[in-house]
């Protein structure tokens, strides 16, 4: 807290008392927008606001400070004395980074002084860094490699060589993620301030002084965190590497992909990374409205989980009972016979990692053998407006949005969790927007404190009849936010559930204009695409129909058994690993992963986004509509397209913003949301206590068919409880 | 140091038309403007020190007499402090400005000043003073002969310190070894409580103020303002980055002034006996007395009050009973405390303690701890060891100080057996240069100067050493 | 505006070779008569098994292929490449497998319907 409010002074910080009477006038009034002032970068004028740093100031003319300590996302530590610059009449250098400008300062970025500094400061940086660049990973994406050719001085004198060695620091043990080399650390402090400010977890901190300094966790523990992985790419040397890559490639032979994360609802932007068509690592791409520039663990880590438990090839259950590869012309030929057989007996589940285009195709597909049960694993209830109307089931302020709520209230969800990029977000608020924020359900750790409210409905009757102090908080806030999680709709009363929290945001409403109180969030990348085009959300009504097939798009999560089918119902599993729902199927149909395709997901904010190509499906497997596309063809009902292109068109007349990449299609109708759940029939809570699926970091890890079939996050689990055991 | 002299200069540009410049009698240009309330009279004087004994602030400096309230009460301390107090800030801070006080803590910015930047409109956070009583520089023992024997001056000195800048409260950051120190001191404010001197209504004056005492453990670091501040929050004790300035923020988010104990403890005799007569002593702008500390090759070391701008060479002689073999045997002095550069014996002849008159020796006041070598003295093993305490103190925050100083002490235990080349001499005087004015705070500046002082003035020595390894060499090879 | 249009649509093209299509007609008829001649030679030089008759009609229907190209540069062209094939193919710069690319391809065609391409 006190950082925050360090930072806020520092931002209007000067020196003189005089000025310091300005920025408190300033500050009292806030209508009153301060001048700017005029600043020289290398003779070059800019006008900045009051308050900007230095390196920022240069950074608008496009004049780039070094820096190793320095990241815009994490607090000013200044230390690395990197960004050290002449400013015209001072006798020292300043520190870019910390150091607000002032008016009429004349900054000079490339005199002597300044080159001076920055080669004393890199030659002081290596006389303790280890010459093992050969071997470390970090090997041509160092910022001190980097830095050092264009900063440093050409030769060396550390003549101290030869009488004594250089200093040696203990490995630390991170846990199964994050590999160390402490020697090479340079002690910027980015990964204990990304630990602390971001991760919210203060167990990364120095210990000793002076040339004895190191970082580390203060006792022998792991850093175990849902967002440990981005401190491997925060590091600028390689003290911190990543585990599971390590020695795998450098950073020249590699090929880059972005793409798009489908571990969570989010839509975290990513890159792939791959070499001979292996995906080598995942690390995220900077996107400002969703996922800054962090990714969570399990999308960062989880990729060796697409090595393994693969489906290669197309099986069929042969009379053993035993499914044996078969060729695709067999398969399909056999499901087709199923299929005509079964006329529009037919049904289809989708799995949580499902696309838009195979969603679409397979709706055409099941529509035009005359049935309508397209359903999706997880539900959500259908009452009143249903998910006809999307303000009912997007997170409609957005992910960004969240930054600028005052007063937040988390229903039935574990954001940390569920939606770790999120919850980031919501700690920032926490922290810099001083939000006040309150929890109903499980009592869990979010990284933040909040007041809880309850684990039942009663305390959201409460929040809705003001029998809660936070309810007069929530409704005097400026900017309230209230998330649901979509756990709590899955149960029988979800409908009761979400017709109170509509009245409670329908009270606090409209005091910004934009501003949407009323936010879901959901757990798996494919719902929001599935309930858009049209997708009935749970597979309660497949359970009625007793349909004579059932398509599994991926569909894993065990939402459907045998037992709920009647016993010749055949089961076509289509998707990418051999889990749940291949366990049971009668035909595989052998897909792609989300790497593997060219592919359009909408995350929980119903912003539509693809993933791209980064390797091609393993063995036999071929992109998902495609295979759809080819069993309509040889089943007689051929859909009319034949190209990506094609079914983008398609799934445009579907719904236009499925295509629109990269844009949230709003939605604004939640005042007739609220009357038509009101004008349905009276319905009752239930107040058993609500229950989350995902409550500690041990449940995180495994959660889809791929984070199972991966190693590395059954290591993660093995360390979370290793650490439960431990005395610290 | 010419960074201060600037600002101060800005800052009376800004407030005062009608500036000129004038050369004093002892030759310094000075600043003054026509009337300004709060200047600091013009020293008459050309000859300075001894002290009459007087016109001593600290009178039971060698703990003769009582330390305790009663004692003190009887030495003159807790006189009139209501009426002062009730005159109110601004007459305060006037006589400290007058009075010329610098701090007595190294750096020697001017108190008055110092103090009247807390004494501003508020925007609703407490203000605070922190006392600044971990003195942990080699060689300097000021303080805790004050806090040891004469705890009431500083007690008394925050609460009109505290008053001068409108805060509601002291903290007294004691350095952990200083156990008996510390411990008197905490019996003092105990008895000013009671005696209600402290606390609500202090003195009578309708002032609340109080006073804490925080023990620290032991770092040197810790006696830089801003790692002080942490370590009184309960941090690790490292420097914050300036600006903002504690005077913005400082201790718990609060606008806070830093200030020796030496500088608080002698406020209150100024405000009793007015800043004019305090000025009377020094040179201008080097005014008043000040606790010296003389070790090292003397006769008799010791801490003695002594006017400022006194000869060095007087200081010695007067007090310390002379070099150990004569003045003819004197080597070296380091002027104010480990971090200053050394000056050799023919600067020690005529250079007056003061902070102009050290400058122009390319030296500084410091804390004012003369540290005396005579020629039996190893000077390169002496500053060797004095940046083997500074590589152990370095807090590792920032670069240039945690790397420089490790890398410059083993340099330094090289030269002292001569096992280095010439070069290196010079390529030690740039890293020396490298680290000094590049990092957060002072600390690497205070290790790049005794090894500067070294170079400066005894390069021959370190290039004998280096003939003579040499040749050693040889002849162990052949 | 409307200047700098019109000038644009009197700008002439500049011809390659023949100014006309009378000319560029006979250009034609020359090479194809060229080729006609050296056809039995290269019958023989190449040991190819096919015969002098076969080669005609292999000939005209390559010809025939451009029969409805009506610019004279783009005429002009095929007829300089034209010139080059059979510079080529009869100072037995080519080999005996070029000469037989004109009676079949070497490369299968991949089949176009979806369904086949996503069997194969």
């Amino acid at each position: 807290m006190l950082r925050s409010s360090l930072i806020k002074v520092l931002n209007g910080a000067k020196v003189s008392p005089k000025h310091v009477c300005v920025t408190f006038r300033a500050a009292s009034d806030v209508a009153k927008k301060p001048e700017k002032i005029e600043v020289f970068i290398d003779d070059q004028p800019v006008l900045v606001d009051p308050g900007t740093t230095v390196l920022q100031a240069a950074a608008q003319v496009g004049v780039e400070i070094p820096r190793f300590c320095y990241h815009e996302r994490l607090a000013v530590a200044g230390n690395c004395r990197m960004c050290l610059v002449e400013v015209e009449k001072s006798p020292k250098p300043v520190a870019a980074c910390a150091m607000p400008v002032m008016k009429g300062w004349r900054i000079k970025t490339n005199s002597d002084m300044t080159k001076k500094a920055r080669e004393g400061v890199m030659e002081f940086l290596l006389v303790n860094h280890p010459l093992d660049c050969p071997i470390c990973d970090q090997g041509g994406e160092c910022d001190l490699q980097d830095q050092s050719m264009a900063f440093g001085s050409d030769r060396s004198r550390f003549t101290d060589i030869q009488f004594s060695g250089k200093r040696a620091v203990e490995d630390k043990d991170l846990g199964p993620l994050i590999k160390t080399v402490m020697t090479r650390c340079i002690h910027c402090t980015r990964c204990i301030r990304f630990a602390s400010e971001v991760a919210g977890i203060d167990d990364l901190g120095t210990t000793g002084r002076g040339s004895d300094m190191q970082i580390g966790t203060y006792v022998e523990k792991f850093f175990m965190s849902e967002l440990s992985g981005n401190v491997i790419d925060l590091c600028p040397v390689g003290a911190l590497t990543s585990k599971p890559y390590s020695f795998t490639a450098r950073p020249w032979e590699i090929r880059k992909i972005d793409s798009i994360d489908v571990f969570d609802a989010v839509g975290s932007n990513i890159v792939v990374s791959t070499r001979t068509n292996e995906v080598l690592r995942i690390l995220p791409r900077v996107n400002e409205e969703i996922n800054e520039e962090w990714l969570a663990d399990k999308s960062r880590f989880a990729y060796d989980g697409l090595k393994r438990q693969r489906l290669i090839t197309p099986m069929l259950r042969d009379n053993k009972n035993e499914l044996t590869p078969v060729d695709w012309e067999a398969v399909l030929l056999t499901v087709c016979k199923v299929l005509q057989q079964a006329g529009p007996n037919v049904a289809a589940i989708a799995g949580g990692m499902a696309d838009a285009e195979t969603l679409v195709a397979v709706k055409d597909l099941l529509n035009r053998l005359g049935s309508e049960l397209t359903c999706t694993e997880h539900v959500f209830p259908m009452d009143g407006s249903g998910t006809d109307l999307r303000s009912s089931y997007l997170l409609n302020n957005k992910i960004s949005g969240a930054e600028e709520a005052d007063a937040i209230l988390l229903i039935g969800t574990n954001p940390r969790f569920e939606a770790p990029l999120l919850n980031s977000r919501l700690r920032k608020t926490y922290l810099h927007n001083e939000a006040q924020i309150a929890v109903i359900g499980p009592k869990v750790d979010l990284t933040y404190e909040y007041e809880h409210l309850g684990n039942n409905a009663t305390a959201i009757c409460n929040v809705l009849n003001d029998n809660c102090p936070f309810s007069s908080t929530l409704k005097n806030a400026k900017k309230p936010l209230i998330i649901v999680g979509a756990d709590l709709l899955k149960r029988a009363d979800g409908a009761a559930i979400l017709s109170l929290v509509q009245s409670i945001a329908a009270q606090t409403c409209n005091k910004v204009e934009g501003w949407k109180v009323l936010n879901i969030l959901h757990k798996v990348a494919s719902q929001v695409a599935a309930l858009d085009i049209g997708y009935t959300p749970g597979v309660s009504k497949i359970r009625e129909a007793k349909p004579k097939a059932l398509i599994l798009i991926g569909a894993d999560e065990g939402a459907i058994n045998k037992e709920d089918l009647p016993e010749d119902c055949f089961i076509i599993y289509q998707g990418h690993h051999g889990d749940l729902g291949a366990c049971m199927a009668d035909a595989v149909l052998p897909g792609a992963a989300y790497t593997e395709k060219q592919a359009t997901y909408v995350n929980t904010e119903g912003r539509a986004q693809q993933t791209l190509v980064a390797v091609s499906p393993p063995g036999l497997a071929k992109e998902d509509w495609k295979i759809i596309r080819a069993l309509s063809e040889i089943v007689g009902h051929k859909l009319p397209y034949d190209n990506l292109n094609e079914i983008r068109d398609r799934l445009d007349e579907v719904a236009p913003h499925l295509t629109r990449y990269g844009e949230v299609e709003g939605a604004n109708y939640f005042k007739q949301a609220a009357q038509l759940l009101q004008e349905d029939e009276e319905k009752t809570l239930d107040d058993s206590p609500i229950d989350l699926k995902i409550k500690e970091l041990q449940d995180y890890f495994m959660t889809d068919s791929i984070s199972r079939a991966s190693p590395t996050m059954a290591k993660c689990v093995q360390a979370v409880l290793k650490q439960k055991e431990s005395k610290y | 140091m010419s960074g201060t002299l600037m600002k101060f200069s800005n800052l009376v540009k800004s407030n005062y038309n009608g500036i000129y410049a004038s050369i004093a009698s002892n030759g310094q240009i000075c600043f003054y403007s026509t009337t300004p309330p709060g200047t600091p009279p013009a020293q008459t004087k050309t000859k300075f020190g001894p002290l009459a004994d007087e016109d001593r602030i600290f009178t039971n400096l060698y703990g003769k007499h009582d330390w305790r309230l009663k004692g003190a009460l009887k030495r003159g301390d807790w006189y009139k402090t209501k009426e002062i107090l009730l005159k109110g800030s601004d007459w305060i801070i006037n006589e400290v400005k007058t009075s010329g006080l610098r701090g007595r803590g190294g750096a020697g910015f001017p108190s008055g000043m110092k103090w009247s930047f807390m004494n501003k409109p508020g925007d609703g956070r407490p203000k605070y003073l922190v006392v600044n009583a971990d003195e942990g520089e080699p060689g300097t023992c000021k303080d805790r002969e004050i806090m040891r024997h004469d705890p009431h001056k500083l007690v008394e000195g925050c609460l009109i310190a505290g008053r001068a800048m409108g805060a509601k409260a002291a903290y007294i950051y004691i350095r952990g070894e200083f156990y008996n120190e510390a411990s008197n001191m905490q019996v003092a404010i105990a008895e000013a409580y009671q005696a209600g001197l402290l606390g609500k209504d202090a003195c009578g004056s309708g002032y609340d103020f109080d006073v804490f005492m925080h023990r620290g453990a032991g770092a040197y670091i810790c006696g830089e303002e801003t790692a002080l501040i942490e370590s009184i929050e309960g941090k690790q004790g490292k420097p914050r980055l300036k600006p903002p300035f504690p005077a913005d923020v400082g201790v718990f988010g609060c606008p806070t002034t830093v200030t020796n104990v030496e500088t608080v403890a002698v406020a209150p005799t100024i405000c009793r006996r007015g800043g004019v007569w305090f000025a009377s002593f020094g040179r201008t702008r080097n005014s008043g007395t000040k606790l010296f500390n003389i070790s090292g090759h003397v006769n008799t070391p010791c801490t003695v009050e002594e006017e400022m701008s006194i000869p060095l060479k007087q200081l010695i002689e007067i007090h310390a009973g002379g070099v150990i073999g004569g003045w003819d045997n004197l080597l070296a002095v380091i002027p104010g405390g480990s971090s200053t550069p050394l000056i050799p014996k023919n600067v020690c002849e005529d250079v007056l303690m003061d902070f102009d008159g050290l400058v122009a020796a390319q030296t500084s006041l410091g804390t004012a701890a003369v540290i005396v070598m005579n020629k039996q003295t190893d000077i390169v093993k002496a500053i060797a060891r004095l940046i083997m305490f500074y590589k152990h103190e370095s807090c590792g925050q920032c670069t240039p100080c945690r790397e420089g100083i490790n890398w410059m002490n083993k340099i330094m235990y090289r030269f002292v057996d001569g096992n280095a080349k010439p070069a290196e001499i010079d390529m030690i005087w740039e890293l020396s240069k490298q680290i000094e004015g590049h990092t957060i705070c002072a600390l690497g500046d205070g290790a790049a100067w005794p090894v500067q002082g070294l170079i400066r003035h005894f390069r021959p020595e370190l290039e004998r050493r280096m003939q003579e390894f040499q040749k050693q060499q040889c002849a162990a090879s052949n | 505006m409307s200047a700098s249009t019109i000038r644009v649509g009197v700008k002439q093209v500049k011809p390659i070779l023949s100014v006309d299509t009378e000319e560029a007609k006979k250009r034609v008829l020359n090479l194809y008569k060229a080729w006609h001649r050296q056809l039995p030679y290269i019958v023989k030089k190449y040991d190819i098994p096919k015969s002098v008759e076969q080669l005609r009609l292999k000939l005209r229907e390559e010809f025939m292929k451009h029969k409805d190209v009506k610019d004279i540069r783009v005429i002009d062209m095929l007829v300089i490449k034209g010139q080059m094939e059979l510079k080529e193919t009869v100072n037995i710069w080519k080999q005996k497998g070029h000469i037989m690319t004109y009676f079949q391809d070497t490369v299968e065609h991949k089949p176009t319907d979806f369904l086949s391409q996503f069997l194969s």
